[in-house]
């Protein structure tokens, strides 16, 4: 599978990622379900994990923290779990939130999934992250059918890639 | 930053915006050109430039309608930088995962 490029995720406002890990996939499955292994990878190298707490099963959450080691900024978050297929594929909604678990309606949720392909020993974990409305979705879609601005993604995005 | 992302694209949800803005990747352009591949008045299209203008889309001397119109990518580029930061994230993540995976493949394969 080829990555999109900028302007097709643009057309439709779903960004792909994917990577293949040199572990089994129950494994991979449990290090993004665990709070014992997420502490260990999820938050950026200054931004570690300071507090997890994971309730996994459809209709739980998981909310937790990232601080700052510099500063001890906290940044809190909530992610709902919709749907859980182990260890295949987990269905979830991203959402900013507080200590308290007070979600903010003011930033966008993004509706992502992840999914877990058993390649061999390894796995291939594919995340998708659609972070619009369905309404802009609409219009993005439509918008990534014309030519003449398929032409002018080509060219902002040989523009930004310079 | 978001609601100006809201701004762009609400601009280019309009199919006529969409072409005049794609005109003018090509280059500069007066209101008279940019209305003739259109059956539109020239009021009615003005009317679509003063929207691509308040998005930040466009340059466009507002009355002088003989002025050259031009595109100005720069609120493209904050919608695309928008999107890498996401993958950014998640090329983070993965990394670091990769790096943690191995680590654990280390300690089991330790005596």
């Amino acid at each position: 599978m080829t990555q999109p490029g900028t302007h097709d995720t643009m057309a439709t406002r779903t960004l792909t990622i994917e990577r293949v890990f040199n572990a089994p996939r129950e494994k991979v499955f449990t290090a993004f379900t665990d709070c014992e292994h997420l502490m260990h990878w999820w938050g950026p190298h200054e931004w570690p994990l300071a507090h997890c707490d994971i309730d996994f099963r459809v209709g739980g959450t998981w909310h937790y923290a990232m601080r700052e080691t510099a500063t001890g900024n906290e940044s809190w978050a909530l992610m709902l779990f919709d749907e859980i297929i182990s260890p295949e594929f987990i269905r979830y909604r991203d959402v900013f939130s507080d200590a308290n678990r007070t979600i903010n309606t003011d930033l966008p949720e993004s509706a992502s999934t992840l999914h877990f392909y058993a390649e061999g020993d390894s796995t291939r974990v594919v995340s998708t992250s659609m972070y619009a409305d369905a309404e802009s979705l609409k219009k993005m879609l439509e918008m990534g059918m014309e030519q003449g601005f398929k032409e002018m993604w080509d060219r902002l995005d040989a523009y930004i890639t310079r | 930053m978001r609601d100006s992302l809201g701004t762009t694209f609400a601009a280019l949800a309009d199919p006529t915006r969409r072409a005049i803005l794609a005109r003018l990747a090509q280059g500069e352009a007066t209101v008279k050109e940019l209305a003739e591949p259109f059956a539109m008045s020239l009021p009615a299209v003005s009317k679509h430039l003063r929207v691509l203008e308040r998005a930040g889309l466009i340059t466009h001397g507002r009355k002088a309608q003989w002025r050259p119109c031009q595109i100005d990518a720069a609120p493209l580029k904050e919608a695309a930088d928008y999107i890498s930061l996401y993958r950014q994230l998640w090329e983070g993540r993965f990394d670091r995962l990769d790096t943690y995976l191995n680590s654990l493949n280390n300690e089991e394969n330790a005596p």
